[in-house]
Order: structure tokens, then C-alpha cells, then sequence
């Protein structure tokens, strides 16, 4: 639900100084200097991963990808598998807080009264998170900025903030909230688009309105009349103007009425899928994330025949079969949505410029933890795909148990955005993550 | 003759240009709004008539407007002794001994009845009523009540404070309640321990607290959470809360947010708490209100009920005219256009997001037929009229046609209604019938939209008599905005919005803290609400009241005696026997003074301008005061005399200084005092009336006595709250208008309510018509 406060906030206060004709997007402004655009969309899937049926046996660029990467088969030369890559933050909060609140800043967690199944209690993140830090970087220079800079996608993520649920920091203490109400979504980016087009239709009766009674009233009553009409023409003429640039927008179109529940994980997944791959053809953000339901995620996969939750199973020992046979569909599920996004931006043409929409879009797939059972933090099953960032693809790389703060780093250099360290700088010593390009 | 209007009314609009010219910082309406007994032709003035033509007219003009050599336009409120005199010292320029005696009477006399006094200003520049549109004031408030309609309003009694709920554990689990009870604020420090050591267990627990909050003024309130642990804060909605800290996180203690909150109505507040594991718990709730300081929520402004959510719209608006004196829509500009546009939007948005709330729906009932009932209601709500067939085809039907949803159809229709010149303007159609009626009676009243009990009088024809008006005006007098409205008012009469940031020398004044300097604004204003909400609402009260509402601070600072053992405010009798009403509060002393010294101009132009009603222009020079240590032998009523000496200065600053003296025995904070700089003050004044007699006094309370009495102090009132009210000139109303009503309010015990019920029964009868405009435009052929 939308609430006042955050329509205002959309309306951004121009609802007095630049009303509903400015903040179009601002896509012919970078199409002029023909620079290539760089996106980057973190995707989160939760409770670890099956590590056998995820990590290929190989080393380099002849590799065969295992049962959960199989739907990126076609894709396979636009993959990197980093394996080895651990998120080393200690301090509060239980792996799964951790694992989630430390993801994207690589710092550690408050302490604060949010108490896991172990360890202390926690709080938010203590610092910015990296999809935040790099929007920033592009927000604060014309040739990328763009209308949001970042979109927060989510799906069915409860209705609750905690550590749990916040990957995406703006700064210490400042969760950003994922939108997974794919309704909501196409408000706060079509919104205005929509309220100009009921605007256009409603001024002419109000025009009409004002000369009518005008005709009755003389002298400088009647003038007063008169100007407003002249006002209301001008907002008129200026909206039929913002209309016609606005031809140029792709509007997507929702199925209506898809309701909040977990059998509609599917269908939101894609109708967010479809919202994300519009908003970069209109270049209304560079960077987003997608964060299917949150740290300790339990949704119960019935579309797959999985009746029991996903973190439920997760804690099954190695020696359960059948709990893993199921995980594994789990995780194969998620990574055919992966390929599903892929393919949408593969197909997509860069608009204005070169290739497909994937040619200039990193997708780095993470998850809180390893494992499930062990909660370990190392070895977080990290997979890249697309073409954003100049990295090498096609490799299934192993890393010594590097911190992922490099990886972290290693992103926003890709962007031109050259920290010397990112989150907890102790994890920074060895600078960026090598071997990427 | 129609050549002659044509001129005259040139000649008059050169004189409101000039008006508007000098209408800094306050306007000189006072001035136009003030008749003077008319003098008739006499062989005195048909003498002055020949003297100012030889003499005069080649540097002021034919009617005083001014030319270039003196482009000052004449006019004002002297008395005739007064004009007189000044003509003898200083006309004509350069040889003021050539018009003295008896030739300056006859000039001033001649002068007074053709152009220089109020009566004479009025009738060249005839004061007609106007099509105005509504101020921001009143489209917030008509905003506001098109969603009360449609919900429900909560009843405002005596009891204050909040209901609270304390709970076992960090939930606030119904199974986990361990009592109820009422809190009268939020201000706990538990420290190690917990509320209830026998069924609370100090580790984890909860509090909610619940009711609403009643705003004092319209503005910004910006709500504070104090707490080492987790707390959530809901103001006026409980979709999102205004401060989320549920989840506490490193060291923030202070958690803030802000609302706008409209003046007189209650909003839903809600406040969760938990402690979980923490070494020590600590709750407070303050709120910062605007123009103050953080203050802890204060019990008054609580209330243990719920209320329903309130359509506060916050698109910002630019600020209405107010050249006249007081807030008027006679403009309108591309900023206020795209302000009202966001405006409509942000009320469609609202409404479309509350929208089961709004059509209550029972169960089975077709939503697509609610909601096109419900924008029928909504436009004849706002348009504060019936809908014609023809209105209900544009702004309803047509609507819901062409949109693709019926949603969309509710805020086409939505925007169409809000965007109508039916809705943003005052009875627009000019057809002065009962609906029309309704609405000016409401709008002064409690300045918002009428509502149903108001439509259906009006439907019912029951809107004929004065009488019937009268009974509807009292019965919304009542009204809890209207209460508000009139506290607004009274600010404005004291101009209070001058008076913010008071600073003073921490040297000479130590304890004068930004917190103190708050105290004194809810000193007065509570002062200020005991009155106007007491059975006599008597108007001289405020100027004689012998009680002052304080808090321990403001009791220590000024020397009372503090009797209490808590420290919030409490009415307390101070010095009564040097102090009366308003003019001797603290706030008006210390605010109407300088960061070390009292001023007796400040305080002067106070009591003339803003109570007494007289026209004041701005000085013709910028002056700088002469700094006290530049003049260490004077005391300030000597240094301020020597100082406005000059002849240029005197002719104005004889009134002012004279008046403002007799405040002499307060200091820069309004504390008393009866030396200064080891000289005895001298607290004498005099003021000279409009009818020419002198009225001397001496000191705070002979001063707040002569005030009292004075017609000049009703009439000014009077014109005043009528303007605050009507938001028309009051001498398009008749030139007895004012006349009537202070007489009025003189014979009704002086009662403020009654007042204006009167005020809003003529605004009721008489307003802005297609047919009154017929009226003037008549006149003027005519004359």
C-alpha cells in the first residue's frame, strides 16, 4: 500500500515546483553521449546451497555445469562460478543475520535486540551496502544518473523489517526496504505516467467549468477567473507535450489481481522479472536487486511438488537424500529464474545502442549462507552472468577462502568506482578480488 | 458623468498601488477601515477647499494622492486637532507660518471630509465585496472535513492522557497482558527494573500506548521517541509507522519524524515499546511543535480515545495575500495552480488508498455503484451544494465512462471535483441562496465547508431568518475548531509570529533559555485558551486577566512562588497588582524589546497599531537606534525621546513613544523593575483618542484599564476578528458595520463567541454575488 508520505516523496515536493511533466526519465540525455551503460542486479536466493549439485568439478574454461545451473546452459560462456569466496564477518547476530546483513556491506552487524537461534542479538548493518554505494557513484555524475538509480525488487518478502529481511543498506542503521508488490512497483514507476494521463483527461471539464461560470461574472471577479483558466491550459499544453515523449516509454502490462501468497511465488517472480527488464529499457535505474523472500526464507514449493518449507529442509543433514534431492529442486528452481532474466535481457535490445540488454548487465546471484545444515558463511554460492562489467565470462574460477569483500570491491571497480575498501577494511588488504578480467 | 467615474477610479486604484507600496510591514487597511464622524459643508471648509487649491494641491494633488514633487498619498486616522496641528508646524514646506490658526483648522476640516480621513478613503475607493478563492487554511481544512464525513469524528472532553497496556515478554501478545491503565504522558525511567517486579520480569517487556493527539496551531509537529530500546510510533495512520525503531541498533537513543497537523482536531497516535535483554529501559514522547522546542508530549494534548485517520493535505502551497492585514485568495498564480493540481492528487490518492473506509461497503454490496454514489457525495460536498443534473452528467457519469475501471472513474471524478472552480473558490456561481449561505456561515466560523447538519438546514429552507443563522452559528461556535480558529485569531491580533526566536543577553538575562522562551509561548496561550474557552469568553479579560499560566521554570525565572509539586503549567496569580492581561505577560514584554533593553517603540507601535487600531506608517527614515552604552547617562524612555525628537520622527512617535512608556517597569525578559541604571523609572503615558481627548496613565495596569474601556481597543477588535473571519472588507458590509458590532459586543458582556456568531450571521446574509457586484458597478454609474 502506498502511503501518503511515500507519494509525496515520489511526487519528490516538485508537486508545487516541477509537477508531473519534468522527472521523465532522463534516457535522451545519456543516448546523446553514446557512453555504454553498465547495470548490475544482485539476485538473493535463500538458506544456502546443495554444494555438489551446484559446484562444477572443473577448474577454467572447460567446465560442465551441474544439475542446479542447468537451466544456464545456454548461457554457459556468459557465467562466472566463483568458488571460495566466504563472507568473514563476525561479531552479532547468527550466521543467517549475518550472512544477510553482511552480504551486500561487509561489515558487521550492531548489536541491538533482534536474537537469532544463536549468538548475540543484533541490529541493522553498520555500514552502506555495495548495490546502494555504486547507485551513489552513478547518481553523482550527470552521463548515469538516472530517474530512481537503484530499484529494490522483492518477492514475498514478510512483512516485517529485521535483519532477516534488509539486504540493502543506504548507510548504517539505514535498511532500504525491497518492494514485492509488483503493483506497487509499476506505481512508483509509472505512477506519474498514469496520473498524467487522468490529469489530460479531467483538465478540459475543469477548463470548460471555469469559462462557464466566467460568462456569468464580470469585471475583476471575472478576470480572476479568466487567469486561472489560462493556468490550467498552460498545465494542459504542457502535459500533451510530456505525453508525446513519453510515446517513446514501454509500458509493461500486469496480470491483474495476483494476490500475495506463497502459490504465487511463480507468477511475481516474473511479473517483477518483466517490471526490472522494462525499467532498464527505459533506463529509469542502473543497479537493482531482487530478493526472492529473505534470510531463513521458507516458502513451500507445491509448484515442485515440495510440500515442506525451504528452511525447514535446509537444516537436514548431508546423509538425507531425499531432504536434498528436494533442496536441490529448490535451488534449480531459483536458478531457472536466474536463466528466466537472463534470457529476457538477452533477448532485449540495448536501447540506442549496442547488443542485447545483457551485453551491458552484470548479474551476480548470492545467498546467505554456504550451506543450510552447517550455516557456514564460506564458500556463498556466487554466481555471475552477462557482460556488465568487463570480466572474463565463461570460467568456473576457485578462490583460497577469500574474503567477499574483494568480490564486493571488485564490483564497483568494474563501474570506474575505485574504493580502496569496502565495508570492514581488515578484509580489504589484499585489494580486489584478481582474476575477474 | 461616466467620464468623471472613470477618473475618479484611476485616481483610486494610483492610491491602492501607493497603499500596497507602503504596506510594509503592516498594511494601512487599519487606516481605511476606521470612519470618522463625517463633517458636512460649513463656510469653514469651503474656505479650507480654497486654501488647499492655492496652496496645496500643486504638490499633493486634487485629492491628496500626491504628485511627483510630494508623492506621498495623504491620509490617516489624526484627529482634526491633530491634522491641524501638524499643518501649522510644518505646511507648506519651507514656510509653515503662511497656514496656521484657524486657515490650517479650515484645511484640515476641508481635507478630512474630501479625502484624508477613512470615511473620505472609502468613498473614492468604494470597498466591495470580491470573488475570492480559498485560502490554503481553508483548502486544508474543507480537505479534511470531506474525509470526516465520511468516517467519524471523535468528541473532545476533559479526559486527558493515553491508555496504556503493559505486557510480559517482548510481544505485545493480548495472552501476555498484565494490566491496563492510563498514563497521562509518556516519560518512563525504569532503569534496571520493571513496571511490576511481581508479574513482570525485568529482562523483556511491553508497552502500547493508545488514543489521539490534539494539535494547538496548523503546522509541522515534529514527533521525538526517547529510548535505549525499541519503540514504534504511529501519528494520524497506521499503515506506516512515522518512527520505526522496532529494531534498535548500535547507540541511537533518539528516533524522530514529522506530521503536519491541522489546528482544533485530534489525530489517532500509537506508540509500541518493548525492552529485550537490555541492561536499562527508558521511554519518553516528545513532540517539538512549530515554532517550539522539544517538549515532552504534554498530557493537555493527549487524549485516552481513538480518532479516526485525518486527510491532511501536505502539498505545499505558496502563502495566500495578506497586503489587507489578513489571509485572502484574491490572486491566484501558476505556482498555486500546480500547488492545487498536486493537491487534488495527493486528496484522490488518499481517498483511492483508503477507499474501503471511505464507502463502507456492507457485505454483497456492488463496489462499482458505491463508488459512483460516493463521488455524487463528494462533489456536492465540496461544490457545498446539491449537484444538477447537468454537474452530475460532467463530474460523475462522464467520468466513470471514459475510465477503464471503476476506480479510475472515482479519481477522474475525484480530481474533476477538486479541481473545479466549485470547489476552489467561494460560492462561485454568485447565486446567494441558503447553500450559499451555509457556506459563508461555516467558513466563518469554523473556515471550512459546511457540514451535514448545515446542507440539510440549507435543503430544508431553514436558513431564512437571523435567527435561524444565529442558532446554526452557535451551535458550531462550539466546535472545537472553531475554539482553535478564534486562539489563531488572537495571535494574529497580538502578532505573535514576530515574536519567535527571542533571544536575549545571557549576561544580563542567564536562564532566558530557548526552553524558557517556549514556556512563555505556552504561558500565553493558555492563558489565552482559559478565557476564550470560558462560559463569559469575556473580552476584556484579556486585557485585565490577573492570572498567568506557568511552569515551575517560568515561576522560578520571574520570582512567583512556586505552590505545586509537579512542574507543568498551572495558573498562578503574578503580581497581580503591577500586571494585567496580555500587555504585561512576559512573552509580549521580552518579545517586544531588544536583546538587553526594553523598547518602548516596539511596544508602543503594539499598543496603537495592533490594539488601539490606528493607521501607523513606516518611519519616512531608516533609524538606527542609538545604542544604549552611546548614551550611558539616559535611561531608556530618555534616550528614546531624545532620540525620535526630530520633528520628522515626532509627528508619529509622539503617539507611540507616549503609549509604549507606561510598559517602562519591564525589563527585556518582562521581569518588573523600579529603577533602572539607579534611576526611578517613570511609567506615564498618554494617548490622545480620535475624538481629540487626552487620556493619561501610569503603568501596566492603568494603561490595560484605559484599553479596556476604550471603544478605539472594541473597534479594532471587532474589524479585526471580522476580517480573520469574513476574509472581506468589513466596510462593505455598511460603514456602521463596526460601529454595530462593538456596540454589540460592549452590550452583550463583552462576549467573544457571541461576537462572532454575529460576525458570521452578517457574513451569512451578505456575500459575494454575481448580484452585488451589479450593485457597486451601479453606484458608481450613478454618483
Amino acid at each position: 500500500m502506498q502511503t501518503r508520505r511515500d507519494f509525496i516523496r515520489k511526487l519528490g515536493l516538485s508537486a508545487a515546483a516541477l509537477p508531473f511533466v519534468s522527472n521523465l526519465s532522463t534516457f535522451a540525455a545519456a543516448e546523446a553521449r553514446n557512453v555504454r551503460k553498465q547495470r548490475l542486479v544482485v539476485l538473493f536466493s535463500p538458506n544456502g546451497t546443495v554444494p555438489w549439485d551446484f559446484w562444477p568439478d572443473e577448474e577454467g574454461e572447460n567446465f560442465t555445469l551441474k544439475r542446479i545451473m542447468e537451466p544456464l546452459n545456454d548461457f554457459q560462456d556468459r557465467l562466472l562460478v566463483l568458488k571460495g569466496v566466504c563472507d568473514k564477518v563476525r561479531g552479532d547476530g547468527d550466521n543467517h543475520m549475518r550472512g544477510m546483513g553482511c552480504l551486500l556491506t561487509g561489515i558487521e552487524l550492531y548489536p541491538g535486540n533482534i536474537q537469532g537461534g544463536s549468538d548475540t542479538p543484533a541490529g541493522w548493518a553498520s555500514g552502506i551496502s555495495i548495490d546502494q554505494e555504486i547507485a551513489r557513484f552513478l547518481q553523482s555524475r550527470e552521463e548515469t544518473r538516472t530517474r530512481f538509480g537503484s530499484l529494490e525488487f522483492g518477492v514475498m518478502v514478510p512483512d516485517r523489517a529485521d535483519t532477516w529481511t534488509r539486504m540493502s543498506y543506504l548507510g548504517p542503521n539505514k535498511p532500504v526496504a525491497p518492494i514485492d508488490d509488483p503493483y506497487q512497483m509499476f506505481r512508483r514507476l509509472y505512477g506519474q505516467v498514469q496520473q498524467r494521463e487522468v490529469l489530460t483527461g479531467v483538465l478540459d471539464v475543469v477548463r470548460e467549468d471555469l469559462q462557464k461560470i466566467s460568462r456569468v461574472i464580470s469585471g475583476a471577479d471575472r478576470q480572476l477567473l479568466e487567469e486561472h483558466a489560462e493556468f490550467v491550459r498552460g498545465m494542459e499544453q504542457q502535459l500533451r507535450s510530456a505525453k508525446d515523449v513519453e510515446a517513446t516509454h514501454v509500458l509493461p502490462v500486469l496480470e491483474p489481481g495476483i494476490r500475495e501468497e506463497n502459490d504465487s511465488i511463480p507468477t511475481i517472480t516474473k511479473m517483477q522479472m518483466e517490471l526490472l527488464v522494462n525499467s532498464f529499457v527505459n533506463d529509469f535505474a542502473r543497479v537493482a536487486t531482487f530478493q526472492i523472500t529473505n534470510s531463513v526464507g521458507q516458502p513451500k514449493m507445491r509448484w515442485l511438488g515440495i510440500d515442506e518449507g525451504h528452511h525447514e529442509l535446509s537444516h537436514e543433514p548431508n546423509e538425507n537424500k531425499e531432504a536434498h534431492e528436494k533442496l536441490t529442486k529448490i535451488n534449480t528452481w531459483y536458478c531457472e529464474q536466474l536463466a528466466f532474466l537472463v534470457r529476457r535481457l538477452a533477448e532485449t535490445p540495448e536501447p540506442g545502442g549496442e547488443g542485447s540488454l545483457l551485453d551491458n548487465t552484470l548479474i551476480v546471484w548470492g545467498n546467505e549462507l554456504g550451506q543450510g545444515n552447517s550455516h557456514t558463511l564460506d564458500n556463498i554460492p556466487f554466481l555471475m552472468v552477462g557482460n556488465g562489467l568487463n570480466f572474463r565470462m565463461g570460467r568456473s574460477l576457485v578462490y583460497p577462502k577469500v574474503p567477499h569483500n574483494r568480490l564486493l570491491l571488485a564490483l564497483a571497480h568494474g563501474f570506474g568506482h575505485h574504493l580502496e575498501s569496502f565495508g570492514n577494511s581488515g578484509f580489504c588488504k589484499d585489494g580486489v578480488l584478481t582474476g575477474l578480467v | 458623468m461616466r467620464i468623471d467615474f472613470c477618473r475618479i477610479t484611476r485616481t483610486a486604484v494610483a492610491i491602492s498601488t501607493a497603499l500596497l507600496l507602503f504596506a510594509v510591514p503592516q498594511s494601512p487597511a487599519a487606516v481605511l477601515d476606521e470612519p470618522q464622524q463625517p463633517s458636512g459643508d460649513t463656510p469653514l471648509t469651503a474656505r479650507g477647499q480654497q486654501i488647499y487649491q492655492e496652496r496645496c494641491i500643486s504638490c499633493h494633488g486634487v485629492n491628496g494622492q500626491g504628485t511627483p514633487q510630494a508623492p506621498a498619498p495623504i491620509f490617516g486616522d489624526r484627529s482634526l486637532a491633530d491634522l491641524a496641528d501638524l499643518i501649522t508646524r510644518t505646511m507648506p514646506e519651507g514656510s509653515p507660518e503662511d497656514c496656521v490658526g484657524d486657515d490650517a483648522v479650515a484645511v484640515a476640516e476641508w481635507m478630512q471630509a474630501a479625502f484624508y480621513s477613512p470615511e473620505a478613503q472609502a468613498r473614492l475607493n468604494p470597498p466591495r465585496l470580491e470573488l475570492t478563492r480559498l485560502t490554503v487554511q481553508q483548502y486544508r481544512n474543507a480537505a479534511a472535513d470531506l474525509g470526516v464525513e465520511f468516517r467519524w469524528r471523535q468528541a473532545i472532553d476533559a479526559e486527558r492522557g493515553l491508555n496504556a497496556e503493559y505486557f510480559a515478554g517482548r510481544g505485545l501478545r493480548r495472552d501476555k497482558r498484565v494490566f491496563q491503565r492510563q498514563d497521562p504522558m509518556v516519560d518512563f525511567q525504569f532503569g534496571a527494573f520493571s513496571p511490576d517486579g511481581e508479574k513482570i520480569e525485568e529482562e523483556a517487556f511491553a508497552i502500547s500506548w493508545d488514543g489521539s493527539v490534539l494539535a494547538r496551531e496548523s503546522g509541522w509537529y515534529e514527533f521525538v521517541v526517547r529510548t535505549e530500546n525499541a519503540a514504534r510510533l504511529y501519528v494520524n495512520g497506521r499503515s506506516t509507522p512515522l518512527i520505526d525503531a522496532w529494531v534498535r541498533s548500535g547507540a541511537d537513543t533518539e528516533f524522530r519524524g514529522s506530521r503536519y497537523l491541522l489546528a482544533g482536531r485530534l489525530y489517532p497516535l500509537r506508540l509500541e515499546w518493548f525492552k529485550f535483554r537490555e541492561p536499562t529501559a527508558s521511554v519518553q514522547l516528545y513532540w517539538k511543535p512549530p515554532g517550539g522546542v522539544d517538549e515532552l508530549l504534554p498530557a493537555r494534548h493527549l487524549i485516552p480515545k481513538n480518532s479516526p485517520e485525518v486527510l491532511v493535505v501536505e502539498t505545499p502551497f505558496p502563502p495566500d495575500d495578506r497586503s489587507a492585514g489578513y489571509e485572502r485568495g484574491i490572486s491566484v498564480s501558476k505556482e498555486w495552480d500546480e500547488a492545487a493540481t498536486g493537491a487534488a492528487i495527493e486528496v484522490a490518492d488518499r481517498v483511492l488508498a483508503g477507499l474501503k473506509d471511505f464507502l463502507k461497503l456492507r457485505d454483497g454490496e456492488d463496489s462499482a455503484k458505491r463508488m459512483r454514489e460516493f463521488a455524487g457525495q463528494f462533489a456536492e460536498r465540496a461544490f457545498r451544494r446539491p449537484l444538477t443534473e447537468e454537474l452530475r452528467q460532467r463530474h460523475v457519469d462522464e467520468q466513470f465512462a471514459a475510465a477503464k475501471s471503476p476506480e479510475d472513474g472515482l479519481r477522474r471524478s475525484l480530481l474533476v471535483t477538486l479541481l473545479s472552480p466549485r470547489f476552489l473558490y467561494r460560492e462561485v456561481e454568485g447565486l446567494d441562496d441558503q447553500y450559499d449561505r451555509a457556506s459563508r456561515l461555516s467558513f466563518a466560523v469554523v473556515n471550512s465547508i459546511p457540514d451535514a447538519a448545515l446542507r440539510e438546514a440549507a435543503a430544508a429552507g431553514q436558513l431564512q431568518t437571523e435567527q435561524q443563522l444565529r442558532e446554526q452559528a452557535w451551535r458550531l461556535v462550539n466546535d472545537p475548531r472553531a475554539k482553535s480558529r478564534l486562539l489563531e485569531f488572537l495571535r494574529s491580533w497580538l502578532n505573535l509570529e514576530r515574536l519567535q526566536d527571542l533571544d536575549k543577553n545571557d549576561e544580563h538575562y542567564p536562564g532566558f533559555t530557548p526552553q524558557l522562551a517556549a514556556d512563555l509561548r505556552t504561558s500565553l496561550e493558555l492563558t489565552l485558551a482559559e478565557i476564550v474557552n470560558s462560559e463569559q469568553a469575556d473580552f476584556r479579560s484579556l486585557l485585565l486577566a490577573d492570572r498567568t499560566w506557568m511552569n515551575r521554570r517560568m515561576a522560578e525565572f520571574y520570582g512567583v512562588s512556586w505552590p505545586e509539586s509537579g512542574s507543568d503549567f498551572v495558573p498562578l496569580s503574578f503580581e497581580p497588582e503591577r500586571r494585567a492581561g496580555v500587555i504585561s505577560h512576559p512573552l509580549l514584554l521580552s518579545g517586544l524589546a531588544y536583546m538587553d533593553t526594553s523598547s518602548p517603540i516596539h511596544r508602543g507601535v503594539f499598543l496603537t497599531r495592533a490594539v488601539l487600531g490606528r493607521g501607523i506608517k513606516p518611519p519616512p527614515v531608516a533609524v538606527a537606534p542609538t545604542a544604549p552604552e552611546l548614551a550611558p547617562e539616559l535611561t531608556t524612555r530618555e534616550r528614546v525621546a531624545v532620540q525620535t525628537s526630530p520633528e520628522l520622527c515626532a509627528s508619529c512617535h509622539r503617539m507611540i513613544n507616549s503609549a509604549g512608556f507606561a510598559l517602562e517597569n519591564f525589563d527585556a525578559v518582562g521581569r518588573f523593575r523600579d529603577r533602572e541604571r539607579d534611576r526611578a523609572i517613570d511609567a506615564t503615558g498618554q494617548y490622545e483618542q480620535r475624538n481629540g481627548q487626552l487620556v493619561r496613565f501610569n503603568g501596566a495596569r492603568e494603561l490595560a484599564g484605559f484599553l479596556a474601556r476604550s471603544e478605539e481597543t472594541r473597534r479594532s477588535f471587532v474589524r479585526q476578528l471580522f476580517h480573520h473571519q469574513v476574509q472581506q472588507p468589513i466596510l462593505a458590509y455598511g460603514p456602521e458595520t463596526i460601529q454595530r458590532l462593538s456596540d454589540l459586543l460592549e452590550q452583550g458582556d463583552f462576549n467573544i463567541r457571541r461576537l462572532q456568531v454575529e460576525i458570521a450571521v452578517i457574513s451569512a446574509l451578505r456575500g459575494w454575488s454575481t448580484k452585488s457586484e451589479q450593485t457597486v458597478a451601479d453606484r458608481s454609474e450613478t454618483r
